[in-house]
């Protein structure tokens, strides 16, 4: 059977036009998707059945000693921490942040190590933005900065950008200009109109000089500001005030080098800047398919888009202190909930040494680093293969994922629901 | 040799994240890419063994040339062989320096550790099918 | 089956012609009925002001702006905060509370059904997401269709008929209640950094006015025999001498529909603006007013603002960043490819600005002047002009002379000067606040039929209980008790069940989603219309099947189903 229109469930570009051809629970083949999409569709690789460590090994157990186990070492948990959520959907996302405010928990999202960043400097200047559509239809200078879009999200030049057709850009390859900054020549920057290299952890200050030019202080740039040349910034500034649409991407090349979340507000502050002279939008190359939906969902429950601390009863926030990254660091939390995430793969050491250290227990369909530091793993159905839900496209328009077939795993909601259940029943009214 | 130690993704790498205890995402996690330059000067050659050292620990990884990286920086993909030597320090941000931990790089004989042996390392117990 | 007598209330019910009597209100299974057996469950409102539950006819509580308007303020969330506490959840926010801070901060205050006043069909999903989470009220949402390709299209090409196709197609496919019209034509010139500035201005590109626009939906709305009428944002918000745009807007506006406005003009006061620049602005409240007590075919509701901190959102995106070029604090613009815009900035409303108290005057005195409550809605455009939580003081000042001169002695001196807020005597009553908060709500939305807005047999039961008792006092000076008593209900009711009592949500809630279903003729149908699927598979970013709400999202929809006259 092929069912079209199918929503890929990989990156923030959640494109939702492959056709995927299905043979009763084996997907069989994959159109219009990119080589993340193919994998992720023809992939599998799914843990049997939960497992749980015992001393130096491994069992096989049921769903239900699963579940009430985990029930069990949340509830003995004095600061449990429920970290992940960006690879599952918004339902899921739900259930589990109110299992956070029943626990007193803290409850973190995958964007503490990857555009938190950028939420703060949205919290200091706001964000001018829009739908891709826009940029698609519209834009007529893209500017790629610190994000290498043909290795992490394959077709947003396809769908969105270089490459895509638009109605004011009948003939988009040739209209539009394309501006990639980064510290090394990526495969994006090959095909760019204009690459800027710049120095490891200089962002900072080339954002400082094109605001400097757009104000229209040339006089006082230097010939060279972090490895670009004077000559190159007047060019990039002129090609920048040309265009009629401009569209800035940024990447975790702002979010994770020196300045971080004050690279994200200049590159901000520079759009307003470039918005007083004609149209600019600045949008975050969002990487997990529902990370953007881990943001909204937590945002309209809690208040806030990440980093939530239910400890005192209300939703607390301070980033730095109530993130994942510096609680494991200090050694905080004593019990630890991973859903839709890894983060034995994608935190420092010393943060996987301390989720070995305590009970660990994920819920994910594939085993990944995390699964060695878990004391169980529950395996799950993939939203957008065997389940469905909610998800967020990189510029918050929400897209229902679709369930391709009924396999044989429970959903991450249903996990969720029936350990709520118990630590609801456990903690009493 | 000291090196500025860059991550990001890279294709292969996304491929295979949901096999993250196959050998080829080994192979890419643990690919470390360096400038030629800075290889003749290490005297290694594509495809050497190194051990990567931070202040906070060491591995080893296998060197590709890259023309596209600057001396002096080494790239390697996101993972848990990278972030094997990332400082947990978010200074007061939440976010670690993912893409400025300085190593020092040596060459090596030494062998490539599974991913299940790197999270042992860590004080977990390797899962297996 | 279960039943409760409300006993020894006194009742204010506008749509059944109650004006004041002391009477008992029977409940079974969630409808107000004639009588209940004596088993039923009895609450004593013991001569206390009873109303049907509030209807807000316009506000911001769910979707993308107003979630975008939680995650860029976190000193917002940081403003109002409350632990988890019995069946309540925590909440964040005072200006932008999250949305179980919304929902039981509306409960508490009686109100038991909103239209959300700015959702990009494209977006739908996401506002119908936090209108499951909003339990407490029945939830309706305006949907944008100022800046839409198709309908400026249909308007070029003087086809009201494809117009109101269009519309029917786009309500049912994103579960939406009514059209709305936001600065229309502007937010399109935004896609372009630009803006329109008149009624007759071209939109760039697409070769149409806001005017034509605006005929052609009024004309469309009344084709499909929409409970609502369209729901107009006018163009030139907040801009000095903006009055005058205000009028030409309602010159447009025919009469055609007997059972309600034919157009909807909301937050008035924004719109009601003379001078030419920032430093002599002034209320033009009385030429407005007159201009609406001229058309009985117009309705509308105040946009009061408040003193104090709140934050602006808006689908109004150039507007928000000419606010942002006065303010300097921070901006935020999100606009929606082929359909509309919106921005955000967080705003601070003071009485040492004297731009801001003429401001305020403005809104009270168009409700002050507009002779027929039945015109004129209570609103803030919440969170725009103030946050919800400032109904109670609004409706005391429109109550109390004394309290308006108080406030007035407050402000800056040369205030006066602009307004004619000093030399009005007219002091509402419970009657008119009735009207202005739920019973003309009601009418003007068009949803009496499904049993909002007013306590006659059949009717939803829906009631407010307010401590407050109407015989005993006397609102022109004793404002202070009337503000508290609108600030927190005995007992709020929904459906029958009580979900608050004393300023505590007592249950978890289940609320329902209006919506509203436009049958047309199988030649209107643009599913299948080569042009309009053209849309989605060249310049829409989303596919056509994957862009309508799925039913899942709405678990208790209320489809209001009409046959359009194509």
């Amino acid at each position: 059977m092929k069912i079209e229109d199918v929503v890929c469930t990989f990156c923030g570009c959640l494109c939702d036009d492959l056709v995927v051809e299905v043979d009763g629970r084996r997907v069989v083949s994959v159109e219009n998707g990119c080589t993340l999409a193919n994998e992720k569709f023809m992939g599998d690789h799914r843990l049997q059945s939960p497992i749980r460590r015992n001393g130096k090994g491994w069992e096989h157990i049921s769903y239900d000693d699963a579940i009430r186990e985990t029930a069990e070492i949340l509830c003995d948990a004095d600061r449990p921490i429920l970290y992940g959520w960006s690879g599952t959907h918004g339902e899921a996302q739900s259930i589990g942040i109110h299992l956070a405010e029943l626990l007193g928990a803290l409850v973190d999202n995958t964007s503490t190590v990857c555009h938190g960043p950028s939420i703060l400097a949205i919290q200091e200047v706001g964000h001018p933005g829009c739908t891709l559509g826009q940029v698609k239809n519209r834009a007529d200078v893209v500017v790629y900065w610190g994000t290498n879009p043909i290795d992490a999200h394959p077709r947003h030049m396809s769908r969105y950008t270089t490459f895509a057709d638009g109605f004011f850009l009948k003939e988009a390859f040739r209209d539009r200009r394309l501006i990639v900054v980064d510290v090394r020549k990526t495969e994006s920057a090959n095909i760019a109109d204009e690459f800027i290299t710049i120095e490891p952890g200089g962002d900072y200050a080339v954002l400082s000089a094109l605001r400097a030019i757009v104000r229209g202080k040339r006089e006082i740039i230097p010939p060279s500001v972090s490895g670009v040349s004077r000559e190159q910034l007047f060019r990039v500034a002129d090609l920048l005030l040309s265009a009629k649409f401009g569209a800035i991407f940024f990447g975790l090349g702002l979010t994770m080098s020196p300045g971080k979340y004050k690279n994200v507000r200049n590159a901000i502050e520079l759009t307003e800047e470039l918005s007083r002279h004609t149209k600019y939008t600045i949008s975050p190359m969002r990487g997990h398919w529902n990370v953007y939906g881990s943001n909204e969902v937590f945002t309209w429950i809690t208040g806030y888009p990440y980093a939530v601390d239910f400890a005192r009863g209300i939703a607390f926030y301070n980033p730095g202190e109530t993130t994942s990254v510096d609680v494991l660091r200090r050694k905080e939390c004593d019990a630890c909930l991973v859903v839709g995430s890894d983060p034995g793969a994608h935190f420092p050491k010393a943060c996987a040494e301390h989720l070995a250290r305590i009970p660990t227990i994920q819920i994910d369909p594939h085993t990944n680093a995390t699964t060695h530091l878990s004391r169980i793993q529950i395996p799950v159905a993939v939203t957008g293969i065997d389940a469905e839900g909610t998800a967020y496209r990189m510029d918050g328009v929400p897209i229902r994922t679709r369930m391709l077939f009924k396999g044989e795993y429970p959903s991450d909601t249903e996990i969720l629901e029936r350990l709520y259940t118990l630590v609801k029943e456990a903690k009493g009214p | 040799m000291n090196f500025l130690l860059n991550t990001g993704r890279t294709i292969r790498q996304g491929s295979y994240v949901e096999r993250k205890n196959s050998d080829a995402y080994k192979g890419e996690a643990t690919s470390l890419y360096m400038h030629p330059v800075d290889m003749m000067i290490l005297e290694i050659e594509e495809g050497s063994h190194v051990r990567v050292e931070s202040n906070q620990g060491d591995v080893v990884m296998k060197v590709h040339p890259a023309l596209w990286i600057s001396q002096r920086e080494v790239f390697v993909c996101l993972g848990p062989y990278a972030n094997y030597l990332v400082a947990p320090e978010t200074h007061c941000s939440g976010m670690p320096d993912f893409k400025s931990t300085m190593v020092t790089i040596t060459p090596t004989t030494d062998l490539l550790v599974t991913v299940a042996e790197l999270m042992e390392r860590c004080g977990g117990v390797r899962y297996e099918d | 089956m279960s039943e409760l007598l409300v006993r020894n209330a006194y009742v204010i019910d506008p749509l059944s012609g109650i004006k004041g009597d002391v009477m008992d209100i029977a409940i079974r299974d969630g409808k107000i009925v004639e009588e209940v057996g004596r088993n039923a469950e009895v609450i004593d409102a013991d001569h206390c002001l009873t109303l049907p539950g509030g209807v807000d006819s316009h506000s911001h509580v769910c979707g993308t702006k107003v979630n975008f308007g939680r995650y860029m303020s976190p000193e917002d969330m940081r403003a109002g905060r409350t632990a988890r506490k019995g069946v309540m959840h925590v909440t964040s926010g005072y200006s932008v509370p999250t949305t179980f801070g919304n929902s039981y901060r509306y409960s508490i205050m009686g109100y038991t059904t909103i239209l959300e006043g700015a959702m990009a069909p494209l977006e739908a999903r996401h506002t119908h997401e936090e209108f499951t989470a909003t339990p407490h009220q029945d939830m309706l949402a305006n949907t944008l269709f100022d800046g839409n390709w198709s309908i400026m299209e249909a308007v070029r090409e003087k086809d009201v008929k494809r117009a109101a196709a269009v519309v029917a197609w786009t309500l049912s496919a994103v579960k939406g209640f009514a059209i709305k019209l936001t600065n229309p034509g502007g937010t399109e010139a935004w896609g372009w950094g630009e803006d329109v500035h008149s009624i007759l201005d071209q939109v760039p590109h697409f070769g149409v006015t806001p005017a034509e626009i605006i005929e052609t939906m009024i004309r469309a709305n009344e084709l499909l025999n929409l409970p609502h009428s369209v729901h107009i944002h006018c163009n030139a918000l907040g801009v000095p001498g903006n009055y005058r745009t205000t009028l030409d807007t309602l010159d447009l506006v025919p009469d055609l529909n007997d059972k309600r406005q034919t157009l909807y003009l909301t937050h008035l006061q924004f719109h009601s603006y003379g001078g030419s620049t920032w430093k002599d602005i002034s209320s033009k409240s009385e030429d407005i007013a007159r201009a609406v007590n001229n058309k009985p075919q117009v309705a509308i509701d105040m946009g009061q603002i408040m003193f104090g901190r709140t934050t602006t959102m808006t689908a109004d995106g150039p507007m928000e960043f000419k606010l942002y070029m006065l303010h300097h604090n921070k901006w935020s613009n999100h606009d929606v490819e082929l359909e509309t815009g919106s921005g955000i900035i967080p705003v601070y409303y003071s009485r040492k600005s004297l731009v801001n108290c003429v401001m305020w005057a403005i809104g009270l005195e168009l409700a002050l002047l507009t002779k027929d409550p039945w015109q004129c809605m209570l609103s803030t455009d919440n969170p725009n002009g103030a946050p919800f939580v400032k109904y109670p003081e609004i409706i005391a000042l429109l109550m109390s002379r004394r309290f308006r001169e108080n406030e007035l002695a407050l402000l800056d001196p040369r205030t006066a000067h602009y307004v004619p807020l000093p030399a009005i005597d007219r002091e509402l009553d419970w009657y008119d606040i009735a009207v202005m908060t739920r019973a003309g709500q009601a009418k003007a939305l068009g949803i009496t039929g499904v049993g909002k807005g007013h306590l006659a047999p059949g009717a939803e039961a829906d009631i407010a209980i307010y401590p407050l008792k109407p015989d005993s006092l006397d609102p022109s000076t004793e404002y202070q008790q009337v503000m508290a008593g609108f600030g927190k209900t005995r007992y709020t009711i929904k459906r029958g069940r009580v979900v608050a009592r004393d300023g505590e949500v007592v249950v978890e809630g289940a609320n329902s989603t209006i919506w509203t279903k436009a049958i047309t003729p199988p030649e209107f149908d643009l599913s299948v219309d080569p042009e309009f699927v053209k849309k989605f598979e060249q310049y829409y970013t989303v596919r056509m099947s994957n862009y309508p709400v799925q039913d899942v999202y709405l678990p208790r929809g209320v489809c209001i189903a009409t046959e359009a006259s194509l």
